[in-house]
């Protein structure tokens, strides 16, 4: 039983209840949304997902964890109405696990998400010619195929983090042409790194309807992020959020650092965010996250546990990029920073010493600059860092390992 | 006197060969150096430096998909890119896990059942642009780009060198054979690395899909530590299927599970052996007991 006295079996059972279908609002419903466009119709947060029109839970089960399709039908009859895949996902279990689940079911009873991605450049993020519409438009018709319908809710041009990369047009030219065809009915993007200039970039094309950043309370530039998802749905572009528990950043509903409640709650009490990809992958954390849809606001102290697991994040280079132009010598800082954490974090000297092997740096690191010019966001002295962690590379690795 | 001095001649080399084969089980996995040299192939030129990725830096080389590896005790990859020519490329990935059961988990999960199955380290497929295999405690992923229809022919070789580097080839997890095969979908076997059937408490399992007479089932194998890591796991399946307070005692169970439907199970010593959304009895009871048969339930 719960501490509210409501057993598990209960508590799914009184989320379904008052549930409405899945939605598209009229086009005179549509356009800018407005702040608080919230909707609580019985027990469920709605909010919509700017100009698509499409009215959401306020949590989207992001099927990426897990091959359970129980536990998918868990969140669809509670009212967990939209799911979020990608072909990526299980190199493509995951869509076709969710084609078989979906089968026969009406198709405006749930909402769909999936993305997809070509090779491209792992340093710069930029294509390479081989990169056709073509190779993309395949894509699209693959994810059908596994998902056996005939369009998606939404497709998104899959880990961008350059602005050239967003605005690639064979890519462009195969989702516009998509959507016209009728196989997809948004655009998306979907950013887990420099998200403010791919959202930004997303806004200026004027061909994606819709953002997928990753978004949390222990990202150092949050605050860059905040302001850029307010652009994009003052743009009308929908805005979905995730890692909103710090996925990218050592967090997981079992880190006991991480309040996951509240860290989906702290994305929520931004009003521009209609929806968050929540990963569970248990009953357990179903329900936890089924709270939320009832209940999203931040209690005392929820707040307290974000600011302290904040505090303890202080290791933690969130890569924002900014200080890599500002080095004189092109040093890969915020792997550096991440070697940093390693061995004064997590006191692991073997990846820490790992890291820096694979970085291939120059000998005699940071002793000759004098001034740094380098301005961390973290007020980190990261030339002191530099210096402190390559030490390491001098320690024979037998005698580490 | 002659025995005698075969004895003492003997003990040497028995110390030695003993020495040798411990050295040998206890030899560091081929990656866990520094370094990998990814072979040379002919016609073929590396394109850049290796790029290496441990657990906390593998988001930036999968993204979202990081989540599932990390769950099958991820620990670092290793990745290179070949170039050939016309534009031809290849990328070997070549991802440890802590053990060659982890390993089989990612692989199973991703592994196609309609795929061309190969012969190659413990288990290994193709599929246009793709060959992929399992060895020891690797999952290898071998794409190519540009390589032309009949792909295999460029993969292959590529996928054999890598094999080599990685040592021995190692066979499927050997609890596969507790697994029935009338009506067993081929290579439709899983392992779950957590949250089996999606309860914490159930740890880790295996399943597989099977069809009989048009019915669709799965069976599962479950070990725990012990019995008593078995008792408490099902005295927390009891009490979530409604059936709180009955104090679990080996033998056969028919549950009815909120989310699974009907599920029959078995529990004996460390292993716990069941089968959900079978609806005849008879055919229920045949499985059952045939996987007990077939070494489940002794191990105490």
């Amino acid at each position: 039983m719960s501490k509210r006295g409501m057993g598990r079996r209960d508590f799914l059972k009184s989320s379904a209840a008052g549930l409405g279908g899945f939605v598209y609002l009229s086009a005179n419903e549509k356009g800018s949304p407005e702040k608080g466009q919230e909707k609580k119709e019985g027990k469920i947060t709605y909010r919509t997902l700017g100009k698509t029109g499409l009215r959401l839970p306020v949590i989207t089960m992001g099927v990426m964890n897990t091959s359970n399709p129980a536990l998918v039908r868990a969140a669809l009859s509670n009212g967990m109405y939209f799911l979020d895949t990608a072909q990526t996902y299980q190199r493509g279990t995951n869509e076709s696990m969710l084609g078989e689940l979906l089968k026969g079911r009406p198709r405006d009873s749930f909402g769909i998400a999936t993305k997809a991605r070509l090779p491209n450049n792992q340093t710069t993020g930029l294509y390479p010619e081989e990169a056709t519409e073509e190779a993309f438009a395949k894509k699209i018709d693959t994810s059908l195929k596994s998902l056996g319908l005939d369009y998606v809710d939404i497709y998104h041009h899959h880990s961008v983090w350059v602005r050239e990369a967003a605005l690639y047009e064979p890519i462009l030219n195969a989702l516009v042409k998509a959507k016209k065809a009728g196989k997809i009915r948004s655009i998306g993007i979907t950013t887990h790194r420099n998200e403010p200039e791919v959202i930004n970039a997303a806004v200026d094309s004027k061909v994606y309807d819709v953002v997928l950043p990753a978004y949390n309370f222990r990202q150092k530039h949050a605050e860059e992020v905040k302001k850029a998802i307010a652009r994009a749905a003052e743009a009308g572009l929908g805005v979905i959020a995730m890692k909103t528990i710090g996925g990218n950043v050592g967090g997981s509903y079992h880190n006991p650092q991480i309040d996951a409640p509240a860290a989906l709650k702290w994305a929520l009490q931004d009003p521009n965010v209609h929806t968050i990809i929540a990963g569970f992958a248990t009953f357990d954390q179903l329900e936890t996250d089924l709270k939320v849809l009832r209940d999203s606001l931040l209690s005392k102290s929820e707040k307290e546990n974000l600011r302290r697991a904040a505090l303890q994040s202080g290791l933690y280079c969130e890569g924002c990029g900014k200080c890599l132009g500002q080095c004189v010598r092109q040093l890969p800082i915020p792997d550096l920073m991440r070697a940093y954490m390693y061995l004064y974090g997590y006191r692991n000297l073997v990846e820490a010493q790992d890291l820096l092997f694979s970085l291939s740096l120059p000998a005699g690191l940071c002793g000759d600059c004098g001034t740094c010019p380098v301005k961390c966001l973290n007020r980190w002295n990261v030339s002191e860092r530099i210096q402190n962690v390559v030490r390491l590379r001098e320690v024979p690795p037998e005698f580490i390992a | 006197m002659e025995g005698s001095k075969t004895k003492r001649s003997f003990l040497p080399f028995f110390v030695l060969s003993c020495a040798l084969g411990l050295v040998l089980f206890l030899r560091a996995p081929a990656l866990e150096g520094k370094t990998v040299d990814f072979p040379q192939m002919s016609g073929w030129k590396q394109d850049g430096k290796t790029q290496v990725f441990s657990p906390r830096t593998l988001y930036e080389y999968i993204n979202g998909a990081a989540d599932l590896y990390l769950a099958y005790e991820f620990q670092n990859l290793h990745v290179a890119e070949y170039k050939g020519e016309k534009k031809a490329g290849v990328t070997v990935e070549i991802y440890r896990h802590k053990d060659p059961t982890q390993a089989f988990g990612i692989y199973s999960q991703e592994r196609l059942a309609n795929a061309r199955f190969l012969d190659i380290g413990s288990q290994g497929y193709h599929e246009p642009n793709v060959l992929n295999f399992l060895t020891g405690p690797y999952y290898v992923k071998i794409n190519g780009f540009n390589t032309g229809e009949d792909d295999e022919k460029v993969l292959r070789p590529f996928a054999e060198k890598v094999e080599e580097i990685l040592g021995e080839k190692t066979s499927l997890p050997p609890i596969l054979s507790s697994f029935p095969g009338e009506g067993k979908k081929k290579n439709s076997e899983k392992f779950i690395s957590k949250n089996f059937l999606g309860y914490s408490f159930f740890h880790s399992g295996y399943t597989a899909d099977y069809e009989v007479s048009g019915k669709k089932f799965k069976i599962f194998v479950i070990e725990g530590k012990d019995q008593q890591d078995c008792r408490a796991m099902m005295e927390k399946y009891l009490k979530q299927t409604g059936n709180e307070g009955q104090k679990p005692s080996e033998g056969t169970y028919r549950l009815k599970d909120s989310y699974h439907g009907e599920v029959a199970l078995f529990w004996k010593g460390k292993s716990i052996w069941g089968i959900v959304d079978l609806k005849d009895p008879d055919l229920r009871s045949k499985y059952l007991k045939e996987i007990e048969g077939r070494g489940k339930g002794g191990e105490r």
